[in-house]
């Protein structure tokens, strides 16, 4: 390989090879449009296959009525009667406001208790995540 | 469809009465124009907490439900008529509850470091 004619630019390049100023192959084809076949090796662009299916409340399609008194006792405590809150029962937002409109509507209508929890009740599962001082 | 349920709740009296009661309730409804559905009779039991009506204090009671479909007018006009009658303990319109098809979502979870950063009002 013959070194290029230079014009005193540098005292390297007339030593060094022509083909070793070519540019590197790296940014050879960088100008170019990317018309390179795509490699089998690739990954494909998909959604998640292992994602989970999102996680379900307890109240998850069942319909919330302010008429069944049992069922929104089990939300309210059977010391004082108040409404226990999500982070206690567990409840997705939707619910947790429709038990939340329930229970007032009940209280006001006369169909449940406000300070107490009705002692019919008491001995009903426990659904929220509570614990009593023994 | 059903639009309104009214839940009553009549004194605690003998079958008579309480017929007599509810007979002129449904007649004031009618008269206004609505269309009773449905009177369901939830029976005599004592009421959460003592309630005072009409300078009297209540601790059992007759409970009541009404379906019906009623121009929004009749509300008003209803629960001004039931408060005035002597016999009435408490009246309350509601919305009447459809069973729908639940779709719930799931729990999706929420990004709270977006919520915080995010909308600046």
């Amino acid at each position: 390989m013959a070194a290029r004619a230079v014009s005193g630019q540098g005292y390297w390049r007339r030593l060094v090879p022509a083909a070793l100023w070519a540019r590197p192959r790296r940014l050879q084809h960088e100008g170019q449009p990317q018309a390179q076949p795509e490699h089998p090796d690739q990954p494909i662009q998909m959604e998640n296959p292992y994602k989970e299916p999102p996680k379900r409340c307890i109240l998850c399609e069942i319909n919330v009525d302010y008429k069944n008194v049992q069922l929104l006792s089990q939300f309210v405590s059977p010391y004082t009667g108040c409404i226990y809150g999500r982070h206690i029962t567990g409840l997705c937002h939707k619910k947790q406001r429709e038990v939340t409109k329930a229970i007032k509507r009940a209280q006001v209508l006369g169909f449940m208790p406000v300070v107490l929890k009705n002692p019919q009740f008491l001995t009903d599962p426990k659904i929220c995540n509570i614990k009593y001082p023994e | 469809m059903p639009r309104y349920e009214l839940a009553l709740i009549l004194k605690a009296m003998q079958r008579p009465e309480t017929a007599a009661a509810l007979k002129r309730t449904v007649e004031a409804l009618m008269e206004r124009g609505a269309v009773v559905r449905k009177l369901e009779n939830l029976g005599e039991r004592a009421l959460p907490y003592k309630i005072s009506k009409h300078s009297e204090r209540h601790r059992r009671g007759w409970y009541f439900l009404i379906d019906l479909e009623a121009p929004p007018s009749i509300v008003s006009a209803m629960t001004e008529h039931l408060g005035r009658d002597i016999d009435v303990v408490r009246q309350g319109f509601v919305k009447h509850p459809l069973a729908r098809p639940e779709e719930c979502p799931g729990m999706i979870p929420v990004n709270y470091e977006d919520k915080l950063s995010g909308r600046k009002k």
